[in-house]
C-alpha cells in the first residue's frame, strides 16, 4: 500500500483546528484555532487516538513540528520566542499570516 | 465524552501557582509501580501500551487528577487497564487485596 505524500512542506503556514478533539487528544487546548508555521516533518507514526483504545492505530498519521509565536498565543509584547509542537496532519488547515515575523 | 473543553492534563496556559522543584527520595512503592508499567507494557507482554496508560490517568475526575500523586494515579490507571483488558477481574484484585489486608493485620 503506497502512502499518502505529506500535505504539507516546511514553511507552510497551518491553523489549529479547533476541533472536535478525539476522546483521547494529544493537540493542546492552548494551540486550538493558533496560526502556526511548519518547521519540519516529524514522520508518520500509529494513531495515539487509538492505540490508547488498544487498537493497533493504523493507519499511521502524519505528524509535523509546527512553530508558533509566543506572543501570538499568549497576546504578551511582540519578541523572538517560539512555540514548538509535534501536531498530527489531520489537526491543521491551510491558512495565510496576516503579521510578519518579528525580527 | 470530551467537547472542545480541554481534557483535566491539559493544562498548559492556566494559573499554576510555583511548581514545586524539590527532589525526593523514591519510595518503594513508586518504584514497584514503575517496574510494574515497564513490565505491562514490555512488547513482550503488551498488556497495554503507554498511550492506553496516559488515557486511563486522564480519565480520573478533576479533583483526583490534580489532588493524587504521579504514582497512585498509575496504579489506579494500571488497575482499570487490566480489567479492561481481561488479563484480572476486579472481584480478583479485590479479593487480592482483602488478604494482603488481613496479612497486614496479623502483623501489626
Amino acid at each position: 500500500m503506497s502512502e499518502a505524500p505529506f500535505r504539507y512542506s516546511p514553511g507552510d503556514v497551518v491553523r489549529v483546528r479547533t476541533g472536535p478533539p478525539e476522546p483521547h487528544c494529544r493537540t493542546p487546548f492552548y494551540l486550538r484555532g493558533q496560526i502556526g508555521v511548519i518547521a519540519g516533518i516529524a514522520g508518520r507514526y500509529r494513531d495515539p487516538s487509538l492505540m490508547a483504545f488498544h487498537k493497533p492505530g493504523l493507519p499511521e498519521r502524519a505528524l509535523y513540528r509546527v512553530e508558533f509565536r509566543h506572543h501570538d498565543i499568549w497576546q504578551t509584547e511582540a519578541g523572538p520566542d517560539r512555540i514548538m509542537a509535534d501536531l498530527y496532519e489531520h489537526w491543521l488547515d491551510p491558512a495565510t499570516r496576516e503579521t510578519p515575523d518579528a525580527p | 465524552m470530551q467537547t472542545n473543553e480541554r481534557g483535566v492534563n491539559d493544562v498548559g496556559g492556566l494559573p499554576g501557582g510555583p511548581v514545586n522543584r524539590e527532589e525526593h527520595p523514591e519510595t518503594l512503592f513508586e518504584k514497584r509501580v514503575d517496574a510494574l508499567v515497564m513490565l505491562l507494557t514490555h512488547p513482550q507482554i503488551g498488556a497495554f501500551k503507554v498511550d492506553a496508560l496516559r488515557r486511563a490517568v486522564e480519565m480520573n475526575s478533576p479533583g483526583d487528577y490534580t489532588t493524587l500523586g504521579y504514582y497512585p494515579k498509575w496504579i489506579r490507571a494500571i488497575r482499570r487497564l487490566l480489567v479492561e483488558q481481561s488479563v484480572l477481574s476486579d472481584a480478583e484484585i479485590d479479593a487480592r487485596i482483602g488478604k494482603l489486608r488481613e496479612r497486614l493485620a496479623k502483623d501489626v
